[in-house]
């Protein structure tokens, strides 16, 4: 067991838990935040993407001690009341379709839009490489994208 | 294990905008309704005094929309503003609700006209009571958007101030029903009602949900197929921090239901799974060792030289093969296929002496119900069943095997439980899509036209797996599919090959693969007698309109519409554009479900290296009642058998399946998907089946696409690994 602070969705957290123990089950079963979802375990769908410092990272690889002192963002903290531009792009083309990839698919393009507000469509799909989605909504995905950043009519 | 406070959680639960405990409660727990009496003419609807509208979504949802396309037909009949309209996920109760479930493209179809009815219902009614307070007559009055207007004395009231009055009538036997020409919300496009709360990761899946007390379980079962547990060491996994129980879980006679293996059940998720690691346990051979995905090849090959069973045999085949200027033989097969769907296979049941609750994603919440009634001993009315949202169904959650491990664990420990599935466990314990060899015969006349077809399949038949009543063949091939009916002779054979594969239904059961087979052959007969292939399937529907039987659900077809929408295809892409060299352009077009579509796939060829650049998929799924979910459903139909046709296979090796993870059991990426180009054929007939219809044919227009681009023919899924040699 290890006492770990750091800090989530722009508050202080706190939790006794095994060092070992990826972000991912901590969010999810120790602090209850069910948004950041589990999908394969070892990096290669991307449903569990949160913000470290910034940068989108897989928390389901990511051993909690090592976000000790830093700063996590999960779906949950994107926005205040649900409006990041992403958001509403996603509601707006009615992006998800059974909607569990969704909330790291938000988490991986607004790490893109927070370091390039207006990406090429070549840019968007580098980014969005690591998250699959069964369903087939890429294409709305990235009009999604292409409208929070701007390049609505662009094809 | 964790220190975190009560008030800490509230605060967390604030932060992610509520719903942090799910309020699962018992039936009959919850509070009542307040302020007066609310206007609940049917199962499906309620106005409350205060205005509010509340529709219950009947059938569980997985991504197809459901959850917003049913309320939306309630809501045209009723004639409210969607706006006003609170959708709320039934609870299961067929009984109240009619069937619930979630197959074959169903939804609906088959609800299109009791929950127009319905609505309809409360229109009149609210009607009613507003000319009765007005003392006029009810065929002076009109309703629209929530409020009842009497033009003549120009009175209004809205459905809210009526609700109490219209909840004192009895509800019409035969409701008027709208004519559809006035259509407000029947044919927009209306996102998904759940959407606000998926982008802002608000708890609504099985994975999200939680009891209180439960524990959380992780099953170790026979990597190899029918294997049995033989000894297990438990004690490491006992010392686990937050590990509570290891239980044994006996397998069951059917397949279906209980597996078997080995439960650690622990305070949360990832000590369950360390549990499960620490576990040490030796299994006892079913025998399973000894398949193969090439020895299943072999046999395979070896089925298909003896005789099957003849499903149909019309015309003279032998004289049509014996007689013919020129006869076409290809043998094509299909890998066994993963459902891979996203969120993992999970289930909470609270089994009690007198009672059981059960929480998860599933398609078949009848199914749940009726095997936790089967292990507990319990009466179907002391099981409730929760639907949750369902992160991907796609088939898979057609199996209720999951939840009948939760209700064995909850049982054996008393408690809550919540099983969890690793990726590991979906991708290496899953009722796959049969693998299968087709030999395919055409006998072409002196003029390259087909004068007899004859199709001799084996699969690992899902029916024969699971020992069911119904026959091996069944949703494996299709005595009535295209070309059957459009040729002077047909024969179709079909032999099952025994498998201790576990298999089910995937998406499109059957057709997945039939329309691969049968599409792609034709493009080979087109190629091979220089025809244009749209062409040819045109000249096998002939010009006239006429039914064609078709004993598979959706049947009988019409001619027609199947002509329009590959001409619509041909005419959109357009077909036979210029295109760069090592560029090109396939075709495919399948019936099946009662809908139509044709598909035109454009790639690129750069030596082994393929790059699908476009694809057209035009629809007819008669009336659309939501524009987005319709077209997100031919969206994802396209790219999810492109990912299966480029990428999927479940291999065997050593009697275990060889992928574990997405690592190697790849789906399409965005960097592979293509645009697609969605045209829905604008229909006036009742709505048909939607969900399936689009991905069938998607394999075999990319293999002609691939053929006609300088590439190979391919005639064994996958693609890309059918490239690399």
């Amino acid at each position: 067991m290890a006492r770990i602070s750091f800090r989530l969705n722009g508050e202080r957290s706190t939790v006794d838990v095994p060092g070992k123990m990826p972000l991912l089950w901590v969010l999810r079963d120790t602090l209850g935040l069910k948004g950041t979802k589990f999908g394969c375990g070892r990096a290669q769908c991307g449903a569990c993407t949160v913000h470290l410092e910034g940068r989108a990272v897989r928390s389901c690889v990511l051993a909690v001690e090592d976000v000790e002192g830093r700063a996590v963002t999960t779906i949950e903290g994107l926005s205040e009341s649900g409006d990041h531009p992403l958001q509403r792009a996603w509601v707006e083309l009615d992006v998800p379709q059974c909607g569990y990839c969704q909330a790291g698919q938000l988490m991986s393009a607004a790490a893109l839009l927070a370091g390039n507000p207006s990406p090429s469509d070549e840019e968007i799909d580098r980014a969005m490489a690591g998250n699959l989605c069964r369903c087939g909504t890429y294409g709305r995905i990235r009009r999604a994208i292409r409208r929070a950043g701007g390049r609505e009519e662009e094809r | 294990m964790t220190t975190i406070s009560r008030r800490r959680l509230l605060q967390v639960s604030a932060l992610a905008g509520g719903g942090l405990l799910l309020g699962f409660r018992w039936a009959g727990a919850a509070a009542g309704e307040e302020g007066g009496a609310s206007f609940e003419p049917n199962a499906f609807l309620a106005v409350h005094p205060d205005g509010r509208v509340v529709i219950l979504a009947k059938n569980p949802e997985m991504g197809q929309g459901v959850k917003t396309t049913l309320p939306m037909i309630v809501a045209e009949e009723l004639d409210v503003d969607w706006r006003t309209v609170t959708v709320e996920q039934a609870p299961f109760d067929e009984a109240r609700f009619g069937d619930q479930f979630a197959g074959g493209s169903q939804s609906v179809v088959e609800n299109w006209e009791p929950l127009r009815r319905a609505g309809a219902a409360g229109r009149e009614l609210l009607i009613a009571a507003a000319a009765s307070r007005w003392s006029v007559g009810a065929d002076e009055c009109s309703a629209r958007a929530g409020i009842v207007r009497h033009a003549a004395s120009g009175r209004e009231a809205s459905y809210g101030e009526l609700a109490s009055a219209a909840a004192a009538l009895e509800p019409p036997q035969e409701p008027r029903l709208k004519d559809p020409a006035s259509f407000g919300l029947v044919g927009t496009a209306i996102g998904g009602v759940d959407n606000p709360s998926i982008v802002t990761g608000k708890p609504l899946y099985g994975i999200d949900a939680e009891i209180d007390g439960m524990l959380f379980a992780a099953v170790a079962r026979s990597p190899v197929f029918g294997g049995r547990v033989r000894e297990v060491d438990e004690r490491a996994a006992r010392e686990v921090p937050g590990v509570r129980d290891v239980v044994r879980i006996e397998p069951s006679e059917d397949p279906t239901w209980l597996t078997g293996g080995v439960a650690v059940l622990a305070d949360s998720t990832w000590a369950a799974f360390e549990g499960r690691r620490a576990l040490s346990v030796e299994w006892e051979s079913g025998g399973g060792e000894a398949e193969s995905s090439d020895e299943l090849s072999r046999r395979f090959a070896a089925r298909l030289e003896e005789p099957g069973e003849v499903l149909r045999e019309t015309g003279a085949v032998a004289e049509a093969f014996a007689r013919a200027d020129r006869v076409l033989e290809a043998d094509y097969e299909v890998p066994f296929l993963s459902h891979a769907q996203m969120e993992p296979m999970n289930y909470i049941a609270d089994v009690r002496p007198d009672r059981c609750l059960l929480v998860g994603p599933t398609q078949v919440p009848g199914s749940a119900q009726g095997i936790a009634a089967a292990l507990t001993g319990l009466p179907r009315e002391a099981i409730e069943v929760r639907m949750t949202r369902i992160g991907g169904g796609f088939g898979r959650r057609l199996m209720a095997d999951y939840a009948a491990e939760a209700v064995f664990l909850s049982r054996a420990v008393g408690r809550p439980v919540k099983v969890q599935w690793s990726r590991e466990d979906d991708v290496q314990h899953d009722y796959y899509r049969p693998a299968g060899r087709y030999r395919l015969r055409a006998a072409l006349d002196a003029g390259g036209r087909i004068q007899a077809w004859e199709e001799r399949a084996t699969t690992t038949s899902r029916y024969l797996f699971r020992g069911s009543d119904a026959p091996a063949w069944r949703t494996e091939v299709f005595p009535d599919g295209f070309p059957s009916h459009h040729v002077p002779a047909f024969r179709l054979e079909y032999a099952p090959t025994a498998s201790k594969v576990s298999t089910g239904a995937w998406r499109a059961p059957g057709h997945n693969a039939t329309a691969f087979v049968d599409q792609a052959f034709l493009d080979e007969i087109a190629a091979s007698t220089g025809r244009d292939p749209v062409d040819l399937r045109l000249e096998l529907l002939g010009t006239e309109d006429r039914e064609v039987p078709y004993d598979d659900h959706g049947g009988p077809y019409r001619t027609g519409p199947f002509r329009r929408v590959i001409e619509r295809a041909r005419e959109l892409a357009p077909w036979g554009r210029t295109l760069p060299p090592g560029s090109a352009q396939g075709f495919a077009a399948h019936y099946t479900f009662g809908g139509y579509a044709a598909l035109v796939a454009e790639v690129r060829l750069d030596g082994a290296a393929l790059r699908v650049e476009r694809i057209v998929a035009v629809v007819d799924c008669g009336r659309i009642v939501n524009r987005s979910g319709a077209e997100a459903q031919v969206e994802g139909a396209v790219l999810d058998g492109l990912s299966a046709a480029l990428h999927g296979a479940a291999t065997i090796a050593g009697g275990r399946v060889e992928q574990s993870n997405f690592h190697d059991y790849e789906l399409l990426r965005i960097t592979e998907a293509p645009p697609v180009e969605v045209h829905l054929v604008e229909s006036e007939e009742s709505p048909r089946p939607l969900g399936e219809i689009a991905l069938p044919p998607v394999a075999a227009a990319v293999t002609a696409a691939i053929a006609a681009a300088g590439g190979p023919r391919i005639r064994a899924l996958p693609i890309l690994r059918a490239l690399a040699g």
